[in-house]
């Protein structure tokens, strides 16, 4: 190969890469603004809402919390005591205790005066068989809660045992650790209830991060930045992905994912399509995909509705190994997921579905990592031949990490102009801080995360959720 | 000056693809840099309004309970009534100022009631914050609309009337809601003609603010809703039978039943609601007789209504249905005929083989 062609093919390479990350720079600008948009208007529409209507009518829609559990002994009593508490009225709370081998179920027989009681579940999905069986208590303050021991099939096998026992019109599929505020039911359950022309199927909420700070008998008290560097970077990164992302993708009606640590559904619609998938990590994403295309190929005009309010927060992990971990999984889901569903991308049939969130999924989401690994390979041997054009390379490294920062503030703005949830002194200064240090500190570990997910993926079949451990909410620093 | 050539001159030389990554680079630094100072001023502000918005709640909390709760002589009172108003119609120009009057207006209206609630009422409608409202109204901005109506409504200003009214089909749904909620709210059952002419649809969310509106009135005598019940508009159907629910209105059963044949399946399956909460006995035989023409969700709500009125009479129906595929049907018929005919059930007992799936069954048999 003579000097010429070489240049040639690098001058290509050049402007393959140069047009993905223009392409990835562009949609997150456009992301960004319409976000904006979004989040103007959802602030217009509900500053005349009156929640408290609903929590005393007798029309409001039921709704069951289902909350997967194992081996959750340590805060489990507490994290059911947050769950009884919520404001809405027609509500229940369904624990599923999936084969935990810890003393989970004992500690909540004892401190909610459970019993087991003969319950006929109406088996529509197929699930891991009851161990001990359906629990209630004899204490009607918590007349709201039933507790199921079944024998472990993982986490969506129990949420699909929840969706089998629940009663009510709506479910909501929580992460039983997590803290929802007490109006959380209320405001997730209006986008169903105030559409007229598409039928809301699913409403997903935002996660914010809990680490550090004050809970109180189930009970967000004060809300604290991190101290740990890792942990101020996730939420820099949840707010970026949150408040900026899902906001837009919502406008545009193309969510894919709802998080599985807090999302409502439309019960009729999840048995409809067969509940949770239970062969695969990424079981959050899957049933949006899923019920996306079935109502796509049913031609019925829905809406995956998004609720910006911080009405979940939750235990991020604060080392590197489980971050990793949780990355790792995350990476395997998407895989799994966008092959599962690989019919829908780039199809005209599924509209917006198929031209859009798909697309953008597989290529900013499912290949953004491993194009960014080539690129970093690719840089190295450039280096190795020295031909590396340091002033271009310089030139480039620093838009790009300007851009990121940018991207950083913007969704610090967006937080301190609507919920302004860090109040503290200093906080943001500290948030300034992170956005500099978020893409040495963080980026490199997700991208790691996300090729051992790969690997993992295609090599590794047998690895399923990996380490999750948590020390419990209010709990992280003591 | 030196360092400043020598950039000059190595910028001119690079190509121009470089030139401009570096001209925008420059230009997200300086971006970077004025959100970074914008951010601190941003989040000062905050701390600042929030706390000028304390000082000032406390201190026309402080005003407004000082001059409601005085037991001097009426002229006194009327004198500082008056000095109170002075002191609003002088600092609500400033819309923060004005927010944080009604504000503290509303809070104490809501917590107080009787005399004072009226006397908070009145304070309002003779300052110029009404006014203000009624600008409101005629702004081109819904928002500012929707506000306008709202604060209007909370202050129970029943002359804005014939200004609301017509904004009943607004195009923007947040301002129908505001104008549904002023005319139920001030002028309860009367205010729900507006049903008549209404061209949107009400939402679930709509009709369950509307309905709780309803719930707390004092006169609870309903007029008369078969005209809504033959809407053309489905939501205001939907609605209606929510009413007839809630108000248990017997005298229109006939027309409930002919309800069943609408084309809207969630208007069949509201009436059977209905019918059920009222316990209609005329309407079991209707409903049975064309059973199988239902959807399967209607089946099961037919059943639910079932449980409420059946008679031994019904057994034959009920015993057609113990093989239903549909779980909630197969509980409900096997319950009902273990209640009418312990004989018949023990018999289903024998024969157990006959059923699919035993464990309906089974759990009816103990429980």
């Amino acid at each position: 190969m003579n000097t010429t062609t070489l240049n040639g093919i690098i001058q290509v390479i050049h402007y393959l890469f140069f047009g993905y990350a223009f392409l990835a720079i562009s949609s997150y600008i456009i992301l960004s603004i319409i976000s904006a948009f979004e989040t103007i208007e959802y602030f217009k529409k509900n500053s005349f809402v009156n929640y408290k209507k609903i929590l005393s009518s007798d029309a409001a829609p039921s709704i069951s919390i289902i909350a997967p559990a194992y081996n959750e002994s340590l805060n489990i009593v507490e994290n059911v005591r947050s769950l009884l508490s919520n404001h809405y009225v027609n509500y229940d709370v369904i624990i599923i205790n999936d084969g935990s081998k810890d003393d989970s179920l004992e500690k909540l027989i004892e401190a909610y005066d459970l019993v087991n009681i003969d319950y006929l579940i109406n088996q529509q999905i197929s699930t891991q068989p009851l161990r001990k069986g359906v629990y209630k208590s004899t204490n009607p303050a918590f007349e709201k809660l039933i507790v199921v021991d079944k024998e472990n099939g993982g986490k969506a096998d129990a949420l699909n045992t929840g969706l089998n026992i629940s009663n009510s019109k709506y479910v909501a599929c929580i992460d039983v650790d997590c803290l929802l505020l007490e109006d959380a039911l209320q405001k997730m359950v209006k986008p169903f209830l105030e559409a007229t022309e598409k039928r809301v199927v699913a409403t997903g909420g935002v996660i914010r991060i809990a680490n550090s700070s004050i809970i109180k008998d189930g009970k967000l008290m004060d809300v604290n930045l991190p101290t740990k560097l890792i942990e101020k970077a996730q939420i820099l990164e949840y707010l970026r992905s949150f408040l900026l992302g899902r906001m837009a993708w919502s406008r545009l009606n193309g969510l894919l994912v709802i998080s599985g640590a807090f999302g409502m559904f439309d019960k009729q619609i999840a048995i409809e399509v067969g509940g949770y998938d239970t062969s695969t990590v990424g079981e959050d994403m899957e049933i949006i995909v899923r019920v996306r295309r079935y109502l796509e190929e049913k031609k019925v005009n829905y809406k995956v509705a998004y609720i910006p309010d911080p009405l979940c927060w939750t235990e991020a992990p604060d080392n590197y190994k489980i971050f990793i971990s949780q990355r790792n999984r995350w990476t395997r889901g998407t895989i799994e997921v966008l092959r599962k569903h690989r019919k829908i991308a780039f199809n005209p049939n599924y509209r917006n579905l198929g031209l859009l969130s798909y697309p953008y999924w597989l290529i900013f989401e499912r290949f953004a990592p491993i194009i960014e690994v080539i690129g970093i390979i690719y840089f190295g041997i450039l280096i190795a031949l020295s031909e590396v054009k340091w002033d271009y390379a310089l030139a480039f490294f620093i838009l790009a990490y300007l851009f990121t920062i940018l991207l950083s503030l913007g969704a610090i703005f967006s937080e301190e102009l609507t919920y302004h949830q860090y109040k503290k002194k200093k906080t943001g200064l500290k948030l300034i801080i992170i956005s500099l240090l978020e893409p040495f500190v963080l980026h490199p570990f997700i991208l790691y995360a996300a090729v051992r997910g790969n690997l993992d993926y295609f090599f590794n079949k047998k690895k399923k959720w990996g380490e999750m451990t948590r020390k419990g909410l209010g709990k992280a620093n003591n | 000056m030196e360092t400043y050539k020598i950039v000059q001159n190595y910028l001119q030389e690079l190509p121009f693809e470089l030139q401009l990554v570096w001209i925008l680079s420059v230009f997200l630094s300086l971006v970077v840099v004025i959100f970074v100072i914008y951010l601190k001023v941003l989040r000062s502000s905050l701390r600042k309004k929030e706390a000028l918005q304390e000082e000032y709640k406390k201190r026309y909390e402080t005003l407004l309970l000082s001059f409601l709760f005085d037991e001097s002589n009426d002229d006194k009172l009327r004198n500082q009534e008056n000095e109170f108003i002075n002191i609003i119609n002088a600092e609500i120009n400033d819309n923060f100022n004005r927010k944080i009057i009604i504000e503290t207006l509303l809070k104490l209206k809501n917590e107080i009631s009787g005399e004072i609630e009226k006397d908070i009422q009145h304070i309002y409608l003779q300052s110029n914050l009404k006014s203000f409202a009624y600008q409101q109204l005629k702004s081109k901005n819904w928002y500012e609309i929707a506000k306008g109506i709202k604060e209007l409504t909370q202050f129970k200003v029943e002359e804005a009337y014939s200004q609301i009214k017509i904004l009943i089909n607004y195009p923007k749904k947040e301002v129908q809601k505001e104008v549904q909620l002023y005319l139920v709210s001030l002028f309860h059952f009367e205010g729900l003609k507006f049903l008549s002419s209404l061209k949107s649809d009400l939402s679930e969310w709509d009709q369950i603010e509307l309905l709780e509106e309803l719930k707390h009135l004092e006169n609870q005598e309903i007029p008369e809703i078969t005209d809504w019940l033959t809407s053309k508009n489905d939501s205001v159907v939907m609605f209606t039978l929510k009413l007839a629910k809630m108000y248990n209105k017997y005298e229109n059963v006939d027309t409930l039943i002919q309800l069943m044949n609408h084309e809207n399946q969630k208007i069949r399956l509201q009436v059977i609601l209905v019918l059920t909460h009222l316990q209609v006995l005329d309407a079991k035989s209707v409903l049975t007789s064309k059973f199988k023409s239902y959807t399967e969700e209607e089946q099961v709500a037919i059943f639910k209504l079932l449980e409420n009125v059946f008679e031994p009479s019904d057994e034959k129906f009920i015993a057609e249905n113990i093989h239903s595929n549909n779980f909630e049907i197969q509980l409900s018929a096997l319950k009902m005929l273990k209640s009418i005919n312990k004989n018949t059930f023990s018999k289903l007992l024998i024969n157990k083989m006959a059923f699919k799936n035993s464990t309906v069954l089974n759990f009816v048999q103990n429980n």
